[in-house]
């Protein structure tokens, strides 16, 4: 097991959202405010982490044939109590992220992480990986509503900072954001499902040709 | 047909494999559900407590009176009032009944209408004489900076007045209410004025059931 590493991949040489392209779904439609990414972000990474622990846990004891069927029980009995629990605490976030919370159990990245990782490597190993794969799908998912929040709406940390914002004593989830590019300015179209499409590509995009790079340069400098 | 059965694997049929499938999936299940069952316990009492919350800050939105108001228990939905509802175009989901200084003070209904993205779901005060107090839009999915417009309750510029506001003091005798007669639309949101104003036409209709 190396920390390192597995960091490593987490965030940028396997990225689950910009390398292996998974949960698509989720990180095109929440990505409007500063507060819905945060939010998703700690969901998924809280039952990515639980969930990888499960299964790798029970590994020994999952019968080959049936572990796709159990891997989906574990991991929507952990969403389901994310979700109530989310609904009782923490009612903005449940509110503004809505039903992409029950969702959580489709994402391609909590199956992907148990089927590719957890259910082959130890406890300790599949717990690291969850947090890792978690950061790195928050961290885009933080970029995105950076870029779509600032261009399409003008703001800053909506839901957070801002007039109405936990700063000035409202609750989580009220702030306005803070008004950067006045109102008039803003690209309505970027805080549109087609703007998390854009956005999403141009990131994807930028990626790829960051982690082609290193090996071009090798490349060049054999020849 | 022969040969797609010939290139199918054959599956092992060990009675004693298909029972150790069986059994693990059926105590995992358990156990989750178990625990699932733990948790609703803790959160059933906070989350009925918040929805509840929202559903009363929506109807005190809709009130003339919004701090003197009590609201009843929803009340039972007849076939009548549903009828009504569907007639002028929308379904009514929840009726409330609206006490002013202990007397009756009309309703408060939560009504469904279609936008121009889907459902609007929206809660209408209606007095006890059958005049609209408020209207306050409580879901909607209308797109961001036009229909959208019409749900925030912005300006219609030609009159300045909010567009929700327009609504406030109108009754059966207004007849039916329709964009571009009685109430003026967002210029370019149309569609969402519309449908909220089918609801609003939808309460009132509902409202005459009820008296």
């Amino acid at each position: 097991m190396n920390f390192a590493r597995q960091f490593k991949e987490g965030l940028i040489t396997n990225n689950p959202v910009l390398v292996q392209v998974l949960g698509m779904c989720s990180t095109m439609a929440i990505t409007t405010s500063f507060f819905n990414g945060i939010g998703m972000g700690v969901a998924v990474t809280i039952i990515l982490t639980l969930s990888n622990i499960i299964i790798s846990a029970i590994r020994k004891l999952v019968p080959d044939k049936i572990r796709i069927a159990m891997f989906i029980v574990v991991i929507a009995g952990f969403v389901t109590m994310v979700d109530l629990l989310l609904q009782a605490f923490v009612p903005a976030l449940s509110e503004s992220l809505g039903v992409f919370i029950p969702l959580i159990v489709v994402n391609c990245i909590i199956l992907g992480r148990a089927e590719s990782f957890s259910y082959k490597n130890g406890v300790a190993a599949s717990a690291v990986d969850g947090i890792c794969q978690g950061i790195g799908y928050t961290l885009v998912l933080m970029v995105m509503c950076i870029v779509r929040e600032l261009l399409g709406a003008g703001t800053f940390g909506g839901g957070i900072l801002g007039a109405g914002g936990i700063l000035e004593g409202g609750a989580l989830g009220a702030g306005k954001g803070i008004r950067i590019i006045p109102e008039q300015f803003p690209i309505g179209v970027l805080t549109l499902p087609v703007g998390g499409f854009i956005v999403l590509a141009c990131l994807i995009a930028a990626m790829q040709w960051a982690l082609a790079r290193p090996k071009k340069e090798k490349e060049e400098s054999k020849s | 047909m022969s040969t797609e059965a010939q290139t199918k694997e054959k599956v092992q049929m060990d009675p004693k494999y298909i029972i150790t499938l069986t059994v693990t999936l059926c105590v995992t299940c358990i156990i989750v559900a178990g625990l699932l069952g733990l948790v609703n316990l803790v959160t059933k009492d906070p989350i009925a407590a918040i929805n509840k919350e929202k559903t009363e800050a929506a109807m005190r939105e809709v009130v003339a009176d919004p701090d003197g108001s009590t609201f009843s228990d929803a009340l039972e939905l007849t076939d009548e009032m549903t009828a009504a509802a569907s007639g002028a175009g929308a379904t009514l989901t929840e009726a409330y009944g609206v006490t002013v200084g202990g007397e009756a003070g009309g309703y408060a209904l939560k009504i469904d209408t279609s936008g121009s993205q889907g459902t609007i779901t929206m809660m209408v005060g209606v007095d006890a004489d059958g005049t609209v107090t408020g209207v306050s839009i409580v879901k909607n999915s209308e797109t961001s900076g036009i229909g959208s417009k019409v749900m925030n309750n912005e300006i219609v510029k030609a009159t300045g007045v909010h567009v929700l506001d327009q609504f406030k003091g109108k009754s059966a005798a207004d007849g039916t209410l329709s964009v571009g007669s009685n109430i003026d639309a967002i210029s370019g949101a149309t569609v969402s004025s519309r449908g909220v104003t089918t609801g609003v036409n939808a309460a009132l209709a509902v409202a005459g059931v009820l008296g």
